[in-house]
């Protein structure tokens, strides 16, 4: 009796643990079969901030407008925010389960690993022909492209003007002295709680940093294509940003714990004198009714000629379960006039294809983009076709903040050893 | 704890006359197995969730992971090498000491309090006693997110309290500077683990039988003196066990933390745990060699306490 009992138990533990296995089993025999298959998967960011802009709806337009003029074709849709999409595309690399297309916001560590299908590969001429001329040069490494822009921002200066009055500062200032100055008077009249936003935090550490470093005649990499994050002059700027911003009180007590969207939440509330800021700010501060005015950032002695640009990407695995021609099929689909244009002036973007950059301007609903479009030739951008650049934006968005509290030769010094090592690695 | 198979009836009363042998020795060699088949599956869980995630772990400790997500190959001993050059272990590691002794301490000698106060006959005892499971009911997380909300710079209720009260001039940015963002993750931390550490007293105080009491009182002992030589002596395995599990769960804590500050500015209030956490954004690998050494270290922890407590003394 005893026996039996136990062989039972035994048996349907084997027959459980056999089930299980099959079910395994077969889930990896589907994929295999699907392998130069019609179904493309499409992981994309979410730029939206709240369910009425967000950018599932858009893609699952595409998607199914592609379905409807491709019969036999599958696009799977998955849209992922912005905090999690990094590490949602790391686990699915490390599981072999990449996606088809990935819209996101760098690409060239992907490159580094071989991962990436090259842009001629699975974009026709004729639609790659279309991308915006420099931000098809920053999707080269080493010459070859492998990055598809997807939609660009530039920074520019804002102030409220209402503060302004206030503070009874009738010149918008283009140098650090002047922003300084009108930091001071913002600050003594009570004009603004927060006289400049300086947003240090891990959220976007990178380009608050760049923006000031330029101004100085710094940044992170020389012209030789070397990094150069502890230089004198990126040193000094943050020596200039402790001495006459932080110390005296006139941002946030601690900006390396000061996310960026902290910030633009501040000057919408109307909080804020002064700050840089991207597209997304001008409906931000419309809705917060706050009477805003736009200029170049002031550098140390003249405004910046050439602003920050960032731009996101869009790139095809190789070892996505799709073959190369439905995701060429599907590229060429999604890369039109009308998807772009829409796509952009759901966020306040730019588009970086010529027709659609064109029709955009061409619109007078985004007059008050005027400046952002004129600022986009010349714009400065991170350097995102060098393989190592991710780790080190990574690096800078961790305790690049601390340049503004402790000593900044100290933490430049840390973050040049670290981008050095990274460079190294990906050689 | 040690597992003795049962004399298995198939060795008793193996042979039974006409059986043909191979079933019989089949039948014998499943009963040899005694009581396996019946814990399989709880071992085989095990050796899932707890053992293969280890192996797992210090295999990736071992290996080189690009920023993407792609094995790239061993990098030998590389990864600790790297760990063991970063400017910033120093003092997060120190920082992770401090957090757990400071923590561990505190809510140690407050569930003392508060046990013995719970363990007294009053009014209401039912209610506060249910009361005190509140923090431990709620989800770290949330207790956690409730108060950074409250310690916000603008909006925070703790400040508009505080600046009322006139402790402070202004409102202040409690988290965001290390040596304000540490006593408040710290209060919280203390202020999660009471209820645990409270119960876990207050079940050791009434495992003390009451004539232990009557005959010190007869004794003329005073208040302190039963206290000091009957109640914590006799409260020291509760004690022990409580400061164990607090310490692993203390040194271990990451909700809170990541929480309130992320760790930051920079890794200024990270321990050991967030630091691990924030070393995956750059590389897997490194961040895997810092959880083998957070294991190890939560390991040496334990036993250096279990030693000088002289865990078995009373055995």
């Amino acid at each position: 009796m005893r026996n039996r009992v136990i062989a039972t138990g035994a048996a349907t533990l084997v027959m459980a643990l056999g089930l299980s296995a099959c079910g395994g089993d077969g889930d990896g025999g589907g994929g295999d079969d699907a392998k130069g298959g019609k179904t493309i998967k499409v992981v994309a960011a979410d730029y939206g901030t709240s369910a009425a802009d967000a950018s599932k709806p858009f893609w699952d337009k595409v998607a199914k407008d592609f379905e409807a003029a491709n019969k036999g074709y599958k696009v799977e849709v998955q849209v992922i925010n912005w905090t999690d999409i990094d590490k949602t595309v790391k686990t699915m690399i490390a599981s072999g389960n990449v996606p088809d297309i990935l819209q996101t916001g760098g690409y060239a560590d992907k490159v580094a690993d071989d991962l990436l299908y090259k842009v001629d590969d699975v974009m026709s001429p004729k639609t790659s022909a279309n991308l915006s001329k420099g931000f098809a040069e920053a999707g080269k490494v080493k010459g070859t492209a492998y990055g598809m822009p997807w939609v660009a921002s530039t920074r520019t200066f804002f102030y409220n003007k209402k503060a302004f009055a206030t503070a009874g500062i009738t010149k918008v200032p283009t140098t650090w002295a002047e922003v300084a100055d009108a930091a001071k008077k913002l600050k003594e009249k009570k004009a603004a709680e927060i006289p400049y936003a300086l947003p240090l935090g891990p959220e976007e550490t990178q380009g608050e940093t760049l923006m000031w470093e330029m101004g100085n005649g710094g940044g992170y990499k020389d012209d030789a294509g070397k990094y150069t994050i502890n230089s004198p002059q990126n040193v000094e700027t943050f020596k200039w940003l402790q001495d006459n911003l932080v110390k005296p009180g006139l941002t946030y007590p601690n900006p390396a714990s000061t996310d960026r969207k902290t910030a633009f939440a501040d000057f919408a509330a109307g909080k804020v004198g002064m700050m840089n800021g991207h597209p997304s700010v001008i409906k931000m501060a419309e809705e917060g009714k706050v009477e805003f005015g736009m200029a170049k950032i002031p550098g140390k002695t003249a405004p910046l000629e050439s602003t920050l640009g960032v731009g996101d990407w869009t790139m095809a695995f190789q070892d996505g379960k799709a073959g190369k021609d439905a995701v060429k099929k599907f590229l060429d689909f999604t890369y039109t006039k009308d998807n772009l244009v829409k796509f952009a002036s759901m966020y306040n973007f730019m588009p970086v294809t010529t027709d659609a950059s064109e029709a955009m301007q061409a619109d007078p609903k985004n007059a008050k983009l005027k400046d952002f479009f004129a600022a986009l030739p010349t714009a400065k951008f991170y350097p995102v076709n060098d393989t190592s650049w991710d780790v080190v934006s990574a690096e800078i968005k961790k305790t690049g903040g601390k340049a503004a509290s402790d000593d900044p030769k100290t933490v430049l010094d840390d973050l040049q050893k670290k981008a050095e090592e990274a460079a190294k690695a990906v050689k | 704890m040690s597992l003795k198979a049962p004399p298995s009836p198939a060795e008793t009363g193996g042979g039974r006359g006409g059986r043909a042998p191979r079933p019989v020795s089949r039948r014998s060699g499943l009963a040899r197995l005694g009581p396996l088949p019946w814990i399989a599956p709880v071992i085989l869980l095990i050796l899932f969730v707890v053992v293969w995630p280890v192996v797992e772990l210090v295999r990736t400790s071992f290996l080189n992971i690009s920023i993407s997500g792609k094995n790239r190959g061993s990098a030998g001993t590389d990864k600790y090498k790297k760990l063991f050059e970063e400017t910033d272990l120093g003092a997060v590691l120190i920082w992770t000491v401090i957090w757990t002794v400071v923590v561990v301490a505190l809510t140690m000698l407050i569930s003392l309090a508060l046990a013995q106060l719970f363990n007294q006959k009053f009014p209401g005892r039912t209610i506060t006693r249910w009361a005190l499971i509140a923090p431990w009911a709620a989800s770290v997380l949330m207790t956690a997110i409730g108060f950074k909300w409250m310690l916000n710079q603008t909006a925070g209720v703790l400040n508009t309290l505080m600046m009322d009260l006139g402790f402070i001039d202004g409102p202040q940015d409690w988290l965001g500077k290390s040596s304000t963002a540490w006593p408040w993750m710290m209060a919280v931390a203390i202020f999660v683990s009471l209820p645990f550490t409270t119960y876990t007293l207050l079940a050791g105080l009434q495992t003390i039988p009451g004539e232990v009491y009557e005959a010190s009182r007869i004794d003329g002992a005073g208040t302190w003196q039963t206290y000091r030589h009957i109640t914590l002596p006799m409260l020291r395995p509760a004690f022990l066990i409580g400061v164990v599990i607090n310490l692993i769960n203390v040194f271990n804590s990451f909700p809170i933390i990541w929480a309130m500050t992320q760790g930051g500015p920079g890794y200024d209030t990270s321990t050991s745990m967030v630091f691990m956490y924030k070393l995956k954004e750059t590389d897997i690998g490194e961040s895997a060699a810092m959880s083998v050494v957070n294991f190890a270290l939560v390991v040496v922890l334990v036993l250096i306490f279990l030693k000088v407590s002289r865990w078995n003394e009373e055995d």
